[in-house]
C-alpha cells in the first residue's frame, strides 16, 4: 500500500533521512522509536508529502504503486484525510483556536466528500462517538480553549478519521498528555485501526506505549533505519547496540528505585546526544556513541542485514559478522 | 460580556466628551479674537461687537460649551456665517461624498493590503514577497497628495482616461464614478502599505503554528489553509492598525479632497478656514475627531467577535 | 563586528544626502532661492540651472535645498518639542504608577484621536495659517506617541534588579527615573524619534501643500508641489522634483529608523 525504497530527505550536506525502505500495509500496526532528531517526524512528513520545501528528497516514495516522491502539492491534498492522516504531538496547539472543533472536523469532509452540513455533522457526530468524546452534540460546537488536552487529541483524532483514511500517522500522540490519559488515547488508536482495518504508524520514545500498540517496530538513529522485526522480538532480543541503549535507558518499573546500600539507583543512558544532522559521521550514524564500536564503523555505513523472521538490523558487528 | 460592553460603552462615550472639550478648548479658550480673525484689522468696534454677540462669545465659557454640546446632539451646529446656512446642511450636503470616497477607499486598501500582505507571507523569502516588502516600504515614504498628482498626470494628462479632478454630481453615476477613481486609488494605495506590511508579519507569525499544519494534512488546499485558517487568526493584530488607521483615513480624505476638488467635507473645512468661518470648522474638526474614536471602539469590540477566547477574558 | 543590517546603510546615505544638502543650503546655494527672474521661466535644465526654472524663473534645486532645510528644522523642532514632553509624561506615568499613570495614559489616547492635520486645522482656524501653528501641531501629534513608547520601556526597567537596588538604598524616583530609567530607554526613544522624524517631514510637506504650514516666500517641498498642482498641463517636471525629495527623506529616516531597531533590538530581527 505505501511503499518506500531507498528514500532519502536531505538539506543541503545534511540528510534527515538516509536509503529507508519500508513497507506499510493494510492492517499493519507499526511503531517508529528513536530519540529526538533520529528523523522519525520527517519519515512521517513525507509519508503525508508535508516535507519542508528545502527538502531534496530521492529514492521511491509509492501509494499504491504510484510514485508520489515528487508529486505536486494538488496530488497530495488529493491522499491526504481520504488515504493518509496524521493526528500531531501538540494537541493544545494543533487546533485552530477561532473554530468550533465541529466545524474544523466536518471541513475535510466537505471540501473532499462534498458532503453537505447535515451529513457531515450527523458523521461528526459519529466519530466523536467512536472517539469516546462524551456528550458529542454539545462539544460539536465548543471551541478548542473549552476542552482539555486529552478531549483535544480525541477531537484531533475525529478530524483525521473524517474521510476513512487506509493509513493513520500518530506522531507522539500522547507526549504531552497525563500518563493516565495517554494510556487511554493508546488503546484508543489500538481499537480503531483493529476496528477500521486502517494501518497504524505509531511514533513515539516510550517503548511501553510501542509494546502496548504496535505488531512491528522500526528503530531509528540520526536519519537511519537501524533495526526493524516485530516488536515483540526486538524488544525481548536487540540485535543493534542503539536498540540495545534505548532499552537499557528505558526506566524499569519492576526495578527499586533505591538499591540495597539505599543509594539512588542511576537509569542506565546512553552517553552523549544525537549530534545535530549536519555533524553526523559518515558510516554508522551511531559511531561515537556507540559503546562496541570498531574502526570501520565510523566511514563505512553498515549494510541492513536480514537476520530471518522479518529481522532486519544495520550494524557492522551483528551475530556470525565479528571479524 | 455585557458588564465588558458596558464599561466599553461608558469608556467611549467619555472620550467623545473629552475630546468635544479639547476642540472647544482650542477654538475659543486660546489667546485668539474670533471676531477680529473673521473680520480682519480694520473692522469697526461696533461690527466686532454685533458680532461677539451673534457668536454668543459674551455668555460665560460653560454654558458656551453645554449648549454646543446639547445642540450638536441634537445635529444642530449653528449658521455658517460665510455660507449663511444651518452648518448641520452644508454637513448633509457633503457628507455622502466624503463617506462614498472614505468607505471605497477603505474597502479597495482592504482587499488589496490582505491579498497582498497573505501573497507575500506564503511566498515568503521569494521574489514576490521582496517585491511586496520594497513596494509598501515605498508607499510608507510616499505622500498621498504627490501620488495623486502622479496619477493625476498619468491618466488624466497624459492617456486622458479620467478626469483630473472635480465632481459634477450624483445625478450622472458614471461620470460620477469616473471622477472618484483616482482619488480611491490614491487614498487606497497609500493607505494599504502600512496595512500589507501588517497583514504579512502576522500571518507569517500564524504560518509557524501548529494548527496550520493539522489543516494542511487535513488536504486543504494551500489558498484554503490561507484564507480560512491563517486570515481570521491574523486578523487581531490587522484590525488594530485597521483601527489606527481610520485617523489616517479621515486626514487622507480630507487632503484627497483637496487635490482633486472634490466638494466635500475635506473642502468645505478648508473652505471654512479660508473664510475665517469657525462654527463651521469647529463642527467638522468635530465630526472628524468623533470619526476617528467611533472607529477605534468599533474595534474594541470587533476584538470579542474575531476571537472567542476574549469572551471569557471579557 | 557584525555586519549592519542593509536598511541601516541605505537609510543611513539618504539621510546624509538630505541632511548635506540642507546644510549646504545654509552657506551656498547655486542661486540665491527666491530670487525671481520671470524672462528665464520654466527653462529647461541646463549648466546654468540643473533642474530648470519654475514659473517664476527660480532655480529649481537651490529651491529644493532650501527646502529640504526648513523641512529638516520643522521636523527637528516637532520632533524635539512633542518628544521631551511625551518622555517626560510617559516618565512620570512610569515612575509614580497608579492613577497617574492611568491618567496620563488616557491623555495619550485622547491625543490619538486628533491626526495632526486636524490639529493644525483648529490652529489655522483661530490664529490664521502659519508654520509655526504646523510645528505645533506636529509637535502635539508626538506627545502620546512618547509618552507611550516611554511608559512601556520604562515600566520594563522598573522590573530590574537594580533598580530596585537604587530604591532599596532610598533614591527617590525621579532621580531614578534620571538616573537609571532614562538611559536604559535612551535606545528605544532615538529609534522612536528617527522613525518620528520621518512622519514629522511627510506632516509637514502635507500642511503646507495645503497652504496649512510654510507661506510664501518661504520655500517648502509641500508648497512647490501646490504650485506645481496648477501648473500641471504647462510643466508637469515641476510636480516631479519636490516629490521625489519628500520620498528620499522620509524613506531614509524611517530605514534608518527600522535599521537602527534591528541593531539595538536583535530579539525583533531573528524571525522575519
Amino acid at each position: 500500500m505505501f511503499q518506500l525504497t531507498g528514500f532519502t530527505a536531505s538539506f543541503g550536506s545534511a540528510t534527515a533521512l538516509r536509503r529507508a525502505d519500508l513497507t506499510i500495509r493494510q492492517g499493519d500496526r507499526l511503531g517508529i522509536v528513536g530519540e529526538s532528531g533520529s528523523g522519525k517526524t520527517m519519515l512521517a512528513l513525507c509519508l503525508m508529502g508535508m516535507a519542508p520545501d528545502a527538502a531534496q528528497l530521492d529514492g521511491r516514495l509509492e501509494i499504491d504503486g504510484h510514485d508520489m516522491t515528487h508529486a505536486t502539492e494538488t496530488a497530495w491534498q488529493h491522499m491526504r484525510a481520504r488515504r493518509v492522516a496524521m493526528i500531531f504531538q501538540e494537541p493544545m496547539a494543533a487546533l485552530n483556536p477561532l473554530r468550533r472543533v465541529g466545524d474544523t472536523v466536518m471541513e475535510p469532509m466537505i471540501v473532499h466528500e462534498r458532503l453537505g452540513r447535515d451529513q457531515a455533522r450527523q458523521r461528526a457526530l459519529s466519530l466523536f462517538e467512536e472517539v469516546g468524546i462524551p456528550d458529542p452534540v454539545a462539544r460539536l460546537r465548543q471551541f478548542p480553549h473549552e476542552l482539555s488536552g486529552g478531549q483535544r487529541q480525541r477531537v484531533l483524532i475525529a478530524l483525521a478519521l473524517a474521510c476513512n483514511p487506509d493509513l493513520l500517522i500518530a506522531d507522539e500522540p500522547t507526549t504531552a498528555l497525563d500518563a493516565n490519559v495517554a494510556l487511554r488515547i493508546t488503546d484508543l488508536l489500538v481499537r480503531l485501526a483493529t476496528e477500521r482495518g486502517m494501518a497504524l504508524v505509531f511514533i513515539t520514545h516510550d517503548l511501553a506505549a510501542v509494546a502496548r500498540a504496535t505488531q512491528d517496530i522500526v528503530v531509528m538513529y540520526g536519519g537511519d533505519m537501524v533495526e526493524r522485526g516485530t516488536t515483540a522480538e526486538v524488544l525481548a532480543d536487540p540485535a543493534h547496540p542503539y536498540t540495545k541503549g534505548l532499552l537499557g535507558a528505558r526506566p524499569d518499573p519492576t526495578a527499586q528505585a533505591r538499591d540495597h546500600n539505599g543509594k539512588r539507583r542511576r537509569l542506565p543512558t546512553i552517553p552523549g546526544t544525537v549530534p545535530p544532522l549536519f555533524s553526523l559521521p559518515q558510516g554508522c550514524r551511531f559511531a561515537g556513541r556507540c559503546p562496541v564500536e570498531i574502526p570501520r564503523c565510523a566511514t563505512n555505513r553498515p549494510a541492513p542485514q536480514d537476520l530471518g523472521a522479518n529481522r532486519i538490523a544495520a550494524c557492522h558487528l551483528l551475530r556470525g559478522q565479528r571479524p | 460580556m455585557a458588564y465588558f460592553l458596558l464599561r466599553r460603552t461608558v469608556g467611549f462615550v467619555l472620550t467623545l466628551l473629552a475630546v468635544s472639550v479639547v476642540v472647544f478648548a482650542v477654538m475659543n479658550v486660546l489667546p485668539g479674537d474670533p471676531p477680529l480673525t473673521i473680520l480682519g484689522l480694520d473692522a469697526t468696534d461696533d461690527a466686532l461687537a454685533a458680532l461677539r454677540e451673534q457668536l454668543g462669545l459674551n455668555e460665560p465659557l460653560l454654558t458656551r460649551y453645554i449648549s454646543w454640546v446639547w445642540n450638536a446632539l441634537h445635529v444642530d451646529f449653528g449658521i455658517s456665517h460665510s455660507f449663511r446656512v444651518p452648518v448641520s446642511t452644508l454637513i448633509g450636503e457633503r457628507l455622502p461624498l466624503t463617506v462614498s470616497l472614505a468607505v471605497a477607499g477603505m474597502a479597495v486598501t482592504l482587499i488589496l493590503a490582505l491579498s497582498l500582505g497573505i501573497g507575500a507571507a506564503s511566498k515568503h523569502r521569494q521574489v514576490g514577497d521582496w517585491g511586496v516588502m520594497f513596494l509598501s516600504q515605498l508607499g510608507i515614504a510616499v505622500p498621498a497628495f504627490w501620488l495623486s498628482m502622479l496619477l493625476v498626470l498619468l491618466f488624466a494628462v497624459k492617456l486622458r482616461w479620467l478626469p483630473p479632478g472635480g465632481f459634477a454630481g450624483w445625478s450622472d453615476p458614471v461620470a460620477a464614478m469616473r471622477s472618484l477613481v483616482l482619488p480611491t486609488v490614491a487614498l487606497a494605495l497609500v493607505q494599504s502599505a502600512v496595512l500589507a506590511r501588517v497583514t504579512r508579519s502576522s500571518a507569517l507569525e500564524v504560518m509557524r503554528q501548529d494548527f496550520v499544519r493539522t489543516a494542511r494534512a487535513s488536504g486543504l488546499s494551500r489558498r484554503r489553509v490561507l484564507w480560512r485558517h491563517v486570515l481570521p487568526n491574523a486578523l487581531v493584530p490587522i484590525v488594530t492598525i485597521v483601527g489606527m488607521q481610520f485617523a489616517a483615513l479621515v486626514t487622507g480624505t480630507i487632503v484627497i479632497e483637496n487635490v482633486f476638488y472634490l466638494p466635500g467635507l475635506g473642502r468645505l473645512i478648508f473652505q471654512s478656514i479660508s473664510n475665517r468661518d469657525l462654527p463651521t470648522v469647529q463642527a467638522l474638526v468635530m465630526l472628524f475627531a468623533a470619526i476617528v474614536v467611533t472607529a477605534n471602539f468599533i474595534v474594541d469590540l470587533l476584538y470579542v467577535v474575531i476571537d472567542p477566547r476574549l469572551k471569557v477574558r471579557a | 563586528m557584525r555586519r549592519l543590517p542593509a536598511n541601516f546603510i541605505i537609510g543611513a546615505i539618504l539621510v546624509t544626502l538630505v541632511v548635506g544638502a540642507a546644510a549646504l543650503s545654509l552657506v551656498w546655494t547655486p542661486h540665491e532661492a527666491t530670487q525671481m527672474n520671470i524672462r528665464d521661466k520654466f527653462a529647461p535644465p541646463s549648466a546654468e540651472h540643473w533642474l530648470g526654472t519654475d514659473q517664476l524663473g527660480r532655480d529649481v534645486v537651490s529651491q529644493l535645498m532650501a527646502a529640504a532645510r526648513n523641512s529638516m528644522s520643522v521636523a527637528l523642532i516637532a520632533v524635539l518639542l512633542g518628544g521631551s514632553i511625551g518622555v517626560a509624561l510617559g516618565l512620570l506615568a512610569s515612575a509614580i504608577g497608579g492613577w497617574v499613570e492611568d491618567g496620563v495614559m488616557r491623555l495619550a489616547d485622547l491625543g490619538f484621536a486628533f491626526p495632526a492635520l486636524l490639529f493644525a486645522i483648529m490652529l489655522a482656524a483661530v490664529f490664521g495659517p502659519s508654520l509655526t501653528n504646523a510645528v505645533l501641531a506636529i509637535a502635539f501629534i508626538n506627545i502620546p506617541v512618547f509618552a507611550r513608547v516611554t511608559r512601556g520601556s520604562a515600566n520594563q526597567v522598573w522590573t530590574l534588579d537594580y533598580v530596585s537596588a537604587a530604591r532599596a538604598a532610598g533614591m527617590n524616583r525621579f532621580a531614578i527615573s534620571r538616573d537609571h530609567i532614562l538611559p536604559n530607554i535612551a535606545a528605544a526613544i532615538i529609534v522612536q524619534a528617527t522613525i518620528e522624524f520621518a512622519v514629522a517631514i511627510l506632516a509637514e510637506a502635507a500642511l503646507s501643500y495645503l497652504g496649512l504650514g510654510a507661506q510664501p516666500p518661504a520655500a517648502s517641498w509641500g508648497r512647490m508641489l501646490s504650485e506645481a498642482q496648477t501648473l500641471m498641463y504647462l510643466a508637469p517636471q515641476l510636480a516631479i522634483y519636490p516629490g521625489l525629495c519628500i520620498v528620499i527623506a522620509v524613506l531614509g529616516f524611517g530605514l534608518l529608523g527600522d535599521g537602527l531597531r534591528d541593531i539595538t533590538d536583535p530579539r525583533l530581527t531573528r524571525e522575519r
